[in-house]
Parts: structure tokens; C-alpha cells; sequence
């Protein structure tokens, strides 16, 4: 019974995708049947009035330094995946033999903690030079 | 757990850490000293991993590490390496101009990720450790960020690893979905009985891809010619002789120690991709103009030559002859050859062609009289890996040859293997002959400034000359560790 | 139905394959990138798979390995690209042919 059922736990999942799908193309496909169809033309597109003629690309571009922090944040953000299996054996591990669990993950910080030292210097989280 | 066991791997991360650390506090002016420290610090190292450590039997970290004879062999074997690269860096700074600091770190941590390899017992580690290599070289490869050709090298380089990378790790995924382990020793005992699962093979295959692109052999080798063009020398010269290296000692463990069983159903494959890499390599090497290009296709030729050592080991895994270690020694044997003859040949292609933007042959021109230093090295270098007599390069091959041969009586194919082998050997001679003659005939010599060189790449230079001569003329000690080295393999 | 060990499998070999065909017919070096992370990734769900339907941990373990190497790679990978637009002001493959022959 519980082996059946496995995939029918992801029916309500299954509905709520259709319905979603269903849902944004049955708009565009309402709006396009109701909707009341105005006459185009370049001349019509173009801004009037108050409008803004558009300047420069459509979009910004991020300052490089963006992009740096968000390497670091990567980088820095993933290696804490090896924390979490080691918190979980750590109680237990640490009576059979306390040294060694502590120790790999000292030397493991350690290492990050150079790397982080090595960012800070090279003013890698600097925002404003 | 006996952490001791990994000294060599915390000296050398200790080493580079403090290195990378120092370089924040360093005037820029002083940190080509720090390539001189980081050089005689690993100096230290080797001297005690030769004195006081010896081959451990006892397993380290749940089995995934050993330190037997093989991976003592190759740990030295890259020290070595390392040390003169480190030299070849320092004299190379100039032409770099991001930093010369962090390029000595950067061969440290590569170091330390080929002397896990050493030591890899386990799918786990082997990937770790071929990461920590390929990642880091990508960075090595692309170090002139201002200069096109690096980082084009540094990009295609990248490119190839990731894919290899991949392959390797999906190849690894189903061995262990089939078999439940990643231990070579566990595989090892439930191996035999997945030999007919084409899941277990088709991973299998797809790990050997991988190494397949580590070593640059055929159909996997498009890679290396940029790559060795484009990187800065230094990392060219550890490139092909720390990165292949540690190829071929996971290679040997993955086949020897993991699958000897499935090895010896596939030493027709070895066989066939080993001569055709020793052609390929050998024939596209004609036509080359760049020295550095040139070197790329010999070393996908050696590449083949030292898998023909494998395939030969492959053989005895089924029928053992007299002397079944005798394919892996040859090729550990002709890795100590290989090493001094390709870092002389790159150091003089450092120092002689430093400041010329495209490393031609033509450019080498005049060497003869501008530095005679330089000349000769270069020359005994391609002689060396030629395979003329009496330097080591020679009795390497001869070794080779010989093992292959002696499975021949069982397999013919081994013959044809010997016999192909031998035809690149000959195609090989025309086009080393070419570097000798740019160096003393070539006639369009435009510069004839005598170059200089400093103490401690004279010094290089020597050892590198008395090495090829001592593998050549006294082969014993070597051949004799490297007997002693391959019986950590199951062959 | 019931999902079984094989739909898993052919699953992430459905995934390889297509991070294989992106890096192999796709001409923005980006999007290659993004083939080889579908290809690490293929992998990392057979892994996590097989060790549950093993019961075996160790091929979970061995994912946090992979996941932690493959973001090193790409940190290292996207500086690299990026510093070969500023260069080339291009990132597609046919413009990386200055080496030939």
C-alpha cells in the first residue's frame, strides 16, 4: 500500500504545476480573445508626452566587484556543506577519540581562515576603490 | 588513525599557506626570494622523506590513503619535480605580472594534490586529489592573464578538465552503484564477479577517460598542444611532468590494485590505444614550429611509450611469466628519465627564450655560441627523449620494449604494439634532430648576445645533465626502487 | 508505479547526455560551463541514488566532495572567462584559435 502510494504523494504536486501552467497560457490566450486589439504602428510605439526616450542598454550592467564578492560568498558559502555532517558524529566521536574530530576540523577553518586573510588583504570586500 | 603518516602532504600545505601568507607582507621587490624559500623548503622535505620515512603497510584514514613503496616512489618523485620547478619560476618572474607570490603557492598546493594522488586507495581521494591538481592548474596555465595565448591555454584547459572531470565522476557513480565500494582493496575483492556487468565496465571506462585526459593519451589528447603552447614555461615543465605523473599513478593503482581482473580482459585495448597515441604524437610532431608546441605531441608520444609498460603489466595479470612487475617498472623507471630530460629542455627554453614573444625553433638559433650551457642541455634533452644511447631515455624504452616483448610469445599483438613503438621512435629522431640543428646549424641567427645565467639555474641546469646521465649509465638504483615500488600493485 | 533504483539512473543519464550534447554543440563558453555543472550534477543524483538504495553512506559523503570541488572549479572557471572577455571582449569557442599547428 505505502509502496504504491509512493508517486501519489507527489499527485498535489503534480496538480498544482498543471494548474500553473494552465493558468499564465490561459491569460495570454484570454487576452488575445477578448482583449481589444489596437492598430500598431512605429509611430504609435514611440514615447509621447511625458515619455522618456530610452538611454543606453536595456540592461545595467553590475560593477565587477559584484561579481567578486559573489565568488567569495560561493566559495565560502559551499565549504560550510563539510561542517554539517561533522556536527552530527561530533558528540559521538569525541568520546572515542575527541583529539582527532577537533583537530580536522580546526586544521579545515584553518586553512579557509588563511584564505579569508589572503581576500581581506588583497581588498577583495573592498566596495569602494 | 595515523596521522603521521601524511607528513609529507601537511609539510607541503604548511609550506604553501606560509607562503601565500608572507607574500601579503613582502615588498614586491623581494618576492622572488620567496621562490628560493619555497625551493629549499621542499628541499628539506625530500631529504627527510629520504632519510627518515620508510613504506608504511598500515593504511591511514579508514584506507583511503596509503603510503607503500609506490606512493613513497612518485612522492619523491614529485618533490623533485617541484624543486626545480620552483627554481625555473623564480627566474621566470619577470615575464609575470600578476604576482609572483601566489604562482609559488599555487605549485605548492598542485604538489600537494599530486602527492595525495600518490597515495589514493580510494575513488574518494583520487577524485580530491585530481581536482586539487587540474583546479589549480587552470590558474597556473592562464598566470599572463595579460597575455592571449595564456589564457586561451588557461580557458581550453578548462574546458577539457571539466569535461574529464565529469566523466570521471559519473564513471565513478555507477562502479559504485554497482559494486557499493569505493576502496580500491574492497573493489578489488568483489570485482571479479560484476567482469560481465556492462554497467560496472561502461564506469569503469568512463574513470579511465579521465585519466585518459591526465595523461594526454589518444583519443583524449587534443588538449595538451595549446595548453603546453600557450602556459607559461614553468607551468609547462610541471605540467607534463608532475600533472602525467600523477595520472599514470592512479592509472596503475585503478588498473593494478582496484581491477586487476577487468585489466587483464582489456590489455587488447591498451594495447591498441597505446600505439596509436606513440604515433600520433610522433607524426603530428613533425610539422611543429613552436618548441614548446613540439614538446606538447612528444609528450603525448611518451604518454603512449609508458602505456605501453601497462599494457604489458595487463598481460601478466593472466598468465604469470617470470617477472610480472617488469611493464610497471619499466614505466617508473622511464618517469625518472622523462623528468630530468623534459625540465633540462624546459629550463633552457625559459632561460633562452624569455624574452621572445612566440617560443619558435627558428629563434633558438645561435644557441650554439650564445650560451654553450644552454646548447648542450637542450641537445642531451632531445637525445634523452629521442631514446639514444647512452642517456636515460635509451635504457627506458629498452626496458619497455622488453616487457612488451616478452609477452609476445602469447599475444602477437604485443609484437605489432613493439613494432609501432619502434617506428616512432624513428619518426621521433627527425624531428629532435630539427631542435639540435636550430641550435648549432641553423644559419639565420639575428641575435648572438651571450646569454646569462644566474648560479642557481646553472646549478639546475647541471643536475638535470648528471641526471639523464646517471639513469642512463647506472640504471641500477633506480630500476631497483622501482622493482621494489610496484609490488604494492597486484600483479 | 512504483520508482525504482533504474528511473533514478536513467534520470541522471538523461541529464549527462544533455549537458554532454550543450558542451559539445554549444558555441558560448558560459553555456558550456553550464553543460559541464549538469554533467557534475547528473552525477552527484546517481551518487546520492545508489547510496540510498545501497545503504551505503559513502556515496553521499562523496557528493559533498564533489559539490564543494565543483564550486572551487567554478569560481576559478568564471574568473577565468571573465578575464578572457575583458581581454577579447568575446566568449564564444571559434574566437579561441590563435594557437594552431
Amino acid at each position: 500500500m505505502e509502496e504504491q502510494s509512493q508517486l501519489a504523494q507527489y499527485l498535489p504536486v503534480l496538480m498544482l504545476g498543471v494548474l500553473a501552467v494552465a493558468f499564465s497560457f490561459g491569460m495570454l490566450v484570454v487576452s488575445v480573445i477578448v482583449g481589444k486589439k489596437g492598430k500598431r504602428s512605429p509611430i504609435k510605439d514611440t514615447a509621447y508626452e511625458c515619455g522618456m526616450l530610452p538611454i543606453g542598454e536595456g540592461g545595467g550592467r553590475f560593477s565587477v566587484k559584484f561579481y567578486l564578492v559573489a565568488m567569495l560568498f560561493i566559495l565560502f558559502d559551499i565549504e560550510v556543506v563539510f561542517l554539517y555532517p561533522w556536527a552530527v558524529v561530533y558528540r559521538e566521536m569525541l568520546k572515542q577519540n575527541g583529539g582527532l574530530i577537533l583537530g580536522a576540523m580546526l586544521s579545515f577553518l584553518g586553512i579557509l581562515f588563511v584564505g579569508y586573510i589572503y581576500a581581506v588583504k588583497k581588498r577583495a570586500f573592498d566596495w569602494k576603490s | 588513525m595515523n596521522l603521521a603518516l601524511l607528513s609529507h602532504e601537511w609539510l607541503v600545505v604548511a609550506l604553501g599557506l606560509c607562503l601565500l601568507v608572507a607574500d601579503l607582507w613582502t615588498p614586491a621587490s623581494a618576492r622572488r626570494i620567496l621562490g628560493y624559500v619555497a625551493a629549499a623548503g621542499l628541499g628539506a622535505i625530500l631529504l627527510y622523506s629520504l632519510i627518515a620515512v620508510r613504506p608504511e603497510l598500515q593504511p591511514a584514514c579508514g584506507n583511503m590513503y596509503v603510503l607503500d613503496g609506490l606512493a613513497l616512489f612518485f612522492k619523491r618523485f614529485f618533490l623533485a619535480a617541484a624543486i626545480i620547478v620552483l627554481l625555473m619560476s623564480a627566474e621566470f618572474f619577470d615575464r609575470l605580472q600578476a604576482g609572483i607570490g601566489e604562482f609559488y603557492a599555487l605549485v605548492l598546493f598542485a604538489l600537494t594534490g599530486m602527492l595525495f594522488a600518490a597515495s589514493a586507495n580510494d575513488f574518494a581521494l583520487l577524485f580530491v586529489s585530481l581536482e586539487l591538481i587540474t583546479v589549480t592548474f587552470y590558474v597556473l596555465a592562464s598566470f599572463q592573464r595579460t597575455r592571449l595565448n595564456s589564457l586561451e591555454a588557461g580557458v581550453k584547459y578548462l574546458i577539457m578538465g571539466a569535461l574529464s572531470t565529469s566523466f570521471t565522476v559519473f564513471g565513478i557513480a555507477l562502479v559504485y552503484g554497482i559494486s557499493r565500494k569505493l576502496n580500491f582493496n574492497d573493489l578489488a575483492a568483489v570485482a571479479p564477479q560484476f567482469g560481465g556487468n556492462r554497467i560496472f565496465l561502461f564506469g569503469l571506462l568512463l574513470v579511465l577517460v579521465g585519466l585518459g585526459f591526465k595523461i594526454a593519451a589518444f583519443p583524449f589528447q587534443l588538449w595538451a598542444p595549446d595548453v603546453y603552447q600557450g602556459a607559461p614555461s614553468p607551468t609547462t615543465a610541471f605540467l607534463a611532468v608532475g600533472s602525467k605523473a600523477a595520472g599514470f599513478v592512479l592509472l596503475l593503482r585503478v588498473l593494478f590494485v582496484a581491477v586487476p581482473d577487468i585489466t587483464a580482459q582489456w590489455s587488447r585495448l591498451l594495447i591498441v590505444i597505446s600505439g596509436i597515441t606513440i604515433l600520433y604524437g610522433n607524426l603530428c610532431a613533425i610539422p611543429q614550429r613552436n618548441i614548446k608546441r613540439l614538446l606538447g605531441y612528444s609528450s603525448i608520444a611518451h604518454a603512449g611509450y609508458m602505456l605501453l609498460g601497462i599494457a604489458a603489466s595487463a598481460a601478466t595479470i593472466a598468465n604469470t611469466t617470470q617477472n610480472p612487475g617488469a611493464g610497471a617498472a619499466a614505466v617508473l623507471y622511464y618517469l625518472g628519465g622523462y623528468l630530468f630530460a623534459v625540465l633540462g629542455a624546459f629550463t633552457v627554453i625559459c632561460l633562452a627564450l624569455r624574452h621572445v614573444e612566440n617560443e619558435d625553433i627558428p629563434a633558438l638559433a645561435g644557441l650554439g655560441q650564445r650560451s654553450p650551457l644552454l646548447a648542450t642541455t637542450l641537445t642531451l634533452a632531445m637525445v634523452s627523449l629521442a631514446g639514444i644511447p647512452p642517456l636515460a631515455g635509451f635504457f627506458g624504452k629498452f626496458l619497455l620494449f622488453k616487457a612488451a616483448l616478452a609477452q609476445g610469445p602469447a599475444h602477437p599483438a604485443y609484437y605489432w604494439l613493439v613494432a609501432a613503438a619502434i617506428a616512432g621512435v624513428v619518426i621521433s629522431l627527425w624531428y629532435y634532430f630539427g631542435v639540435v640543428h636550430a641550435v648549432y646549424w641553423s644559419k639565420e641567427a639575428a641575435n648572438l648576445s651571450p646569454i646569462s645565467i644566474s648560479r642557481t639555474m646553472r646549478a639546475t641546469l647541471y643536475a638535470c645533465v648528471a641526471g639523464m646521465f646517471f639513469i642512463g649509465l647506472c640504471p641500477g638504483p633506480l630500476l631497483d626502487c622501482a622493482a621494489e615500488a610496484v609490488k604494492a600493485l597486484r600483479l | 508505479m512504483n520508482v525504482g533504483i533504474e528511473h533514478y539512473v536513467v534520470v541522471s543519464a538523461i541529464l549527462f547526455a544533455l549537458g554532454l550534447l550543450g558542451v559539445i554543440l554549444q558555441r558560448n563558453l558560459l553555456i558550456i560551463y553550464m553543460g559541464l555543472e549538469l554533467m557534475l550534477n547528473a552525477a552527484n543524483l546517481a551518487l546520492v541514488a545508489f547510496s540510498r538504495f545501497n545503504n551505503n553512506p559513502d556515496g553521499q559523503i562523496f557528493v559533498f566532495f564533489i559539490i564543494t570541488v565543483a564550486a572551487a572549479e567554478v569560481a576559478v572557471g568564471l574568473a577565468l572567462i571573465v578575464a578572457l572577455y575583458r581581454k577579447r571582449q568575446t566568449v564564444q569557442v571559434e574566437d579561441l584559435a590563435r594557437m594552431k599547428l
